[in-house]
């Protein structure tokens, strides 16, 4: 094996480890927060998440239809009564987000709110 | 000792008045339309701060079919509605100069306070703020009278 294909080789290699580490780096488990709602409150009500990262956010019934609507995020998550519901994201904005239960659920349900806390 | 003054006002007033639900005359109506406009509904400078669009009058339909409807009918302008004309005051229709001529905060305080002594009760609590302004735009892009149907609860 001459020079030339040793250089080419090793190409190969250095291009196969940096995919890999990329493709790796990429697929990093989204930051998991699970949120159980009831009438007419969520458990637990705030999270602290960071900017940039990506978030798997579980909602999970335990009694009725709900939901949970981040205006400012776009976010609008629905869960039918007993079964939970998920969406992925990755906050691009800090702040102090509050959001409300999306599906109306009772006389509690202007009051029952979730707090994002999206930090840098 | 509040509670007998109470009550004994209240007997008084229903003895010289009667408890009959009889509609309001037109001076009565004239007298409470203008203080309920020019005084005691509050928040008159109040902005909507959601947005005019399309969506915002999807969301604020869907929050008034929550139970909205069940006074003012799917339309807001009582279509279907059996006690509408039959309540003291009457029920308005939403569509009504009576009702558009309230400001945008004006309406968001009546849904939020309701309003003493007519039907409307106070939402405050249970619907949320968004929900409350989304149904003051939506207000004001009524669909036509009798364009939505009547509600489910009088269909059976």
């Amino acid at each position: 094996m001459n020079n030339r294909a040793l250089t080419k080789a090793f190409a190969c290699v250095l291009a196969i480890l940096t995919v890999g580490l990329l493709v790796g780096h990429t697929q990093a488990a989204p930051h998991r927060v699970e949120v159980h709602v009831k009438r007419f409150a969520f458990t637990p009500n705030e999270a602290t998440v960071k900017r940039g990262e990506p978030v798997l956010l579980v909602l999970s019934s335990e009694d009725a239809n709900h939901g949970l609507r981040f205006r400012q995020l776009n976010i609008d998550l629905r869960v039918n009564k007993g079964n939970s519901a998920q969406v992925q994201f990755t906050p691009d904005i800090t702040g102090d987000f509050v959001g409300h239960c999306s599906v109306f659920c009772g006389s509690g349900h202007g009051g029952m709110t979730f707090t994002l806390h999206v930090v840098n | 000792m509040l509670r007998i003054a109470l009550c004994s006002t209240i007997l008084c007033a229903a003895a010289l008045g009667g408890c009959k639900a009889t509609p309001p005359g037109r001076f009565e109506s004239r007298i409470a339309s203008f203080a309920k406009h020019r005084v005691l509904i509050g928040d008159r400078d109040e902005k909507n701060p959601l947005a005019n669009n399309a969506q915002t009058i999807a969301d604020g339909k869907e929050a008034f079919s929550h139970y909205c409807i069940v006074c003012h009918g799917n339309d807001a302008q009582n279509t279907g509605v059996p006690f509408a004309d039959h309540m003291s005051p009457p029920i308005p229709s939403l569509a009504s100069a009576e009702v558009q001529t309230y400001t945008d905060g004006q309406l968001k305080w009546i849904l939020d306070n309701g309003i003493f002594p007519s039907g409307m009760p106070a939402s405050k609590g249970i619907l949320t703020d968004d929900e409350l302004w989304s149904i003051v735009i939506y207000l004001r892009h009524l669909p036509a009278a009798g364009s939505q149907g009547i509600p489910d609860v009088y269909n059976h």
